[in-house]
């Protein structure tokens, strides 16, 4: 049956279903929901960096007041990791960062459990620790993970070496030959980043109880199924044994698409028999915090005298912390950020994930994309510079267009980023441009250009059609402030339906209710979710459709369904309510329901043998931004006012397009935070210095600018109704633009994120140190694995 | 030694350890959990309260100091099933994302409000030096503001804030 469904019914200013519950304080959180019934815990985290085990003991623990249970290694048994299992629950028999937890404590009040944490005998005998890759890449540096050769990877045949935990490798093309041309400019950069830590207004935590022999975990997560599936492994049960629910999140980021210490509620709940609440502070959400990783990059391009990139070469150092968490999952994106955007002749990359004795990182709004973006934007810049081309017509010029090649061999379809520079620059011309505000100090404008995928992946969503003309929508997706479960994919549902979305009622995530999903994050939910939302509403409609057929004597291709009825298509009012055929279906077979699934559909191909290591060789839904921002530097401070920011982002279809211009004015200034303010420093000892909002600082109102958006519409997409994921890659350009406009601005080479006030003025006194990477060699063959 | 005041017009008491800061005893005790424990040491103020009509990050504040204290939370800012001028013009605007700071936000700039009725971006700016925000970038929650704010042709409006009809 054909399906009919005219895209801009979908098309909204839909507001949010639960922004009058949050505005009132309602809303209960994970954090909000343990009452004087449940049990508090406490983590006991290590205070060194690196040490054997000797000896644990919580006896003395377990016997203070209040207390009701501890939970160790021993009730643990199985290590856990997304791309290499290397993670225990608990440290076993070694620690390999300060703050990795060693047990945890219930007890009745959190007073009690941390007096007990203080009861803890620990004995340690000291190990040798790497706090940074340099150290740990240098030729007789302590291994971190002896074992590293027996654990189980999700990748077969993967390159892997002691402190290397993964290598993922990109060649197409003969790049020696590229940069021997004698006709060709070469040009060479070093840059580095820090962590970027997310600072959820929610911490991790949860809220667990053993009910009818299986586990109960309310957790504030963007990915109950993960949590799910770790929680079993790690505690050796069957999956089915657990069942995880997720109440409204309060923010992100990234920071939850992994399962935290939902197991340790898990374990305490069992042994108690009571609800357990376990919830990090906000000085351990922050030292242990899984941040956007910190990475060294090392780029070079060899450039024709026409000024096209005939070759491009690039090793990035991504810092895993201790274990190898999603760096190793993200390893795979260097190729589609670092070696995307623009035309290459020939490109090899490889990307190394280090293990250090540092807290383990994560992912964070566009990972790596945010840093890639950051060195190959200053890196064009630098090309600019050197050959003496205008930046606007040099990326004008180069980067990707319809059926190009990206590093892997892929085929770009559409001709997206070109024309989007184009609207960039009609967009300033709209906007002017605020040179004239930074009134003596140091003017630059940067335009950058950055390149992302959707990470659509499996999911599955149930629809139910009540008597009352209304819809179920059953998924296991979360609401994490992004609106895509309660905007994106019920507008999607309802243009499917022909009824208001106001008439869609979204399940809360439950995985006992809801069929799998990778969960919500990459920009996928209304990508995935909404194609398996479309999925089941087919099922739907087919059933709706042909009972509706009966009633009006009428074939099913010639009803449409609209405002809620089943018309005659050309007659408007000549059907009758979907109540009615929603009756008539009970009476005849049943209550009409629907499930459908989705996954990627592997249309995107890579060249055979150009990627080594990779989860994928080629991006199934490439999204792309152009990015351009104004600053004032202060010589005198080194301080740095944002006067403008333009943002043109590819977004498919916007069904909700004040929806997803809040997106983005939010990624935007998290960007600028990137760039600007946030920073995490390593200590001595390998912790992380900053313990809060006192010492990490995230931007405030008077830091933010109003952020001037143009959506692209249009480009090609898989994604239902032609939309794309526009939360995720919204940041990503935020640090690479802030980097750009600021060595415009002081005409000096800007190498490193983030630009606080005292790197900028070291810059502009010219006592900044230039990096030069001695830990990354010149030589290919010394940068892989053999 | 029991303290008495009043939370949202009701008399309470709480005879624990008068140290213990306000917003514990506003979400543990009174199960209030409107009032949001975010970063506990004043910056963020998600868990700002109205203590004798002043906004107060309730972190920071001993339940010992607070005898018969008039404390407002978010709970008592409106009554049920209502919202005020500046939780109208938050829901209109689509401004709301994980909505872990809007309580903060709303008590802030409620009082903001009250005693300068035609605040200028950059003094709403100010205004929230003490309120973090993560996900929304602040300016469209700005621009909510102004939307209820009278601008100098129309100083005859009514002035904020009031309790508005859903």
């Amino acid at each position: 049956m054909s399906v009919k469904i005219d895209p801009e019914t979908a098309v909204m200013d839909l507001p949010r279903r639960d922004a009058r519950d949050k505005l009132t304080g309602r809303t209960r959180y994970m954090v909000d929901m343990a009452g004087s019934d449940a049990l508090r815990a406490v983590i006991v985290r290590a205070k060194v960096a690196s040490a054997k085990i000797v000896r644990l003991d919580v006896s003395a623990a377990a016997r203070m007041r209040g207390v009701r249970a501890i939970a160790t290694a021993a009730d643990a048994p199985e290590l856990h990791g997304i791309g290499i299992q290397d993670q225990p629950l608990f440290a076993r028999d070694r620690i390999r960062y300060p703050g990795e937890p060693i047990c945890a404590i219930a007890a009745d009040t959190l007073e009690q459990a941390r007096a007990a944490a203080d009861a803890v005998l620990l004995e340690l005998e000291d190990l040798p620790a790497c706090f940074s890759m340099a150290d740990a890449l240098a030729p007789d540096a302590p291994i971190l993970h002896p074992d590293w050769k027996n654990y189980e990877c999700i990748v077969d045949g993967v390159a892997r070496a002691g402190n290397i935990a993964w290598e993922a490798k990109v060649l197409r093309g003969d790049v020696d030959a590229a940069f021997a041309r004698p006709d060709v400019t070469i040009v060479e950069s070093c840059f580095r980043v820090g962590r970027q830590s997310h600072m959820p207004f929610e911490p991790r935590g949860a809220l667990a109880s053993y009910e009818d022999g299986r586990y109960h975990i309310i957790t504030s997560t963007q990915v109950p199924w993960t949590v799910r599936a770790v929680t079993a492994k790690v505690l050796g049960v069957h999956s089915s044994l657990v069942r995880v629910t997720v109440p409204p999140v309060g923010g992100a980021f990234g920071l939850k698409f992994d399962c935290s210490i939902e197991p340790m509620a898990a374990i305490l709940s069992r042994k108690t028999g009571r609800s357990v609440s376990l919830v990090n502070s906000r000085e351990e959400e922050t030292t242990t915090c899984l941040c956007r990783e910190n990475a060294d990059i090392w780029i070079r391009s060899a450039i024709t005298p026409e000024g096209t990139i005939a070759g491009r070469e690039g090793v990035v150092l991504m810092d895993a912390g201790a274990y190898g968490g999603e760096q190793v999952f993200l390893s795979t994106m260097t190729a589609h950020t670092l070696g995307a955007s623009y035309r290459l002749g020939a490109a090899r990359f490889s990307t190394r994930v280090i293990y250090t004795n540092t807290p383990p990182n994560g992912a964070f709004r566009s990972c790596n994309g945010a840093y890639n973006a950051f060195a190959l934007e200053r890196h064009t810049d630098e090309i600019c510079q050197k050959i003496g081309m205008d930046p606007m017509a040099f990326r004008k010029k180069n980067v990707l267009r319809d059926q190009d090649l990206g590093s892997t061999g892929q085929v770009f379809e559409g001709d997206v980023l070109g024309p989007m520079l184009e609207r960039m620059e009609a967009l300033r011309a709209s906007t002017g441009t605020q040179e004239h505000r930074a009134a003596g100090r140091l003017y630059g404008r940067a335009t950058t250009v950055g390149t992302w995928n959707i990470f659509v992946g499996p999911s599955t969503a149930t629809v139910n059609l009540n008597a009352d003309g209304s819809a179920t929508l059953i998924t296991a997706s979360v609401e994490i402030g992004s609106g895509s479960i309660t905007q994106g994919v019920p507008q999607i549902v309802a243009a499917n339906l022909g009824i208001h979305p106001s008439k869609v009622i979204v399940k809360g995530a439950d995985t006992d209710a809801a069929g799998y999903d990778m969960g919500t994050g990459g920009g996928r939910t209304v990508v995935s979710m909404g194609s398996a939302a479309t999925a089941a509403c087919a099922v739907v409609r087919k059933r709706l459709l042909e009972t509706a057929s009966e009633l009006l004597q009428t074939k099913p291709e010639n009803l449409v369904l609209r405002d809620g009825r089943v018309e005659i298509e050309g007659r408007p009012g000549s059907g009758t309510a979907i109540e009615t055929v929603i009756a008539r279906a009970e009476q005849t077979q049943g209550p009409i329901s629907g499930s459908g699934s989705f996954t990627a559909p592997g249309t995107a191909k890579a060249m055979p043998g150009c990627a080594a290591g990779h989860f994928f060789d080629a991006m199934d839904l490439p999204v792309f931004v152009v990015h351009e921002g104004e600053v004032a530097v202060d010589p005198e401070t080194g301080e740095v006012e944002v006067l403008a920011y333009r943002v043109v982002q590819d977004v498919g279809r916007a069904i909700n397009p004040r929806a997803v211009r809040g997106q983005i004015q939010g990624a935007v200034i998290q960007g600028i935070g990137y760039g600007l303010h946030e920073q995490i420093t390593i200590g001595p000892s390998g912790a992380i210095e900053q313990t809060g909002f006192e010492t990490y600082h995230i931007p405030l109102a008077q830091d933010a600018v109003k952020v001037d958006i143009d959506l692209f519409e249009g480009a090609p997409s898989c994604g239902p109704l032609g939309t794309k994921g526009v939360a995720e890659v919204a940041i990503m350009n935020g640090g690479a633009t802030m980097a750009c406009a600021i060595a415009n601005a002081t005409g000096k080479k800007v190498q490193q994120l983030p630009l606080v006030a005292s790197r900028v003025l070291g810059l502009v006194e010219g006592f900044e140190e230039m990096l030069e990477h001695p830990h990354i060699s010149r030589k290919w063959s010394d940068n892989i694995l053999k | 030694m029991d303290v008495q005041f009043f939370v949202n017009g009701e008399e309470r008491t709480f005879g624990g350890d008068q140290r213990t800061p306000l917003l514990d005893v506003l979400r543990g005790d009174f199960r209030l959990t409107g009032t949001k424990s975010v970063c506990r040491g004043g910056f963020c103020g998600a868990c700002t309260v109205l203590i004798d009509g002043e906004p107060v990050p309730s972190c920071q504040r001993p339940v010992g100091l607070l005898e018969g204290a008039e404390i407002t939370t978010i709970e008592g800012m409106a009554p049920v099933g209502e919202l005020n001028l500046v939780q109208q013009a938050f829901l209109d605007h689509d401004v709301v994302q994980c909505g872990m700071c809007f309580p903060g936000m709303v008590i802030t700039l409620t009082h903001f409000l009250g005693s300068n009725p035609m605040p200028g971006r950059a003094e709403i700016k100010e205004a929230l030096a003490g309120n973090m925000c993560r996900c929304t970038g602040y300016e469209r929650i700005v621009d909510a503001v102004l939307s209820i704010c009278p601008t100098e042709q129309a100083e005859d409006q009514p002035p904020v804030p009031e309790v508005s009809e859903r």
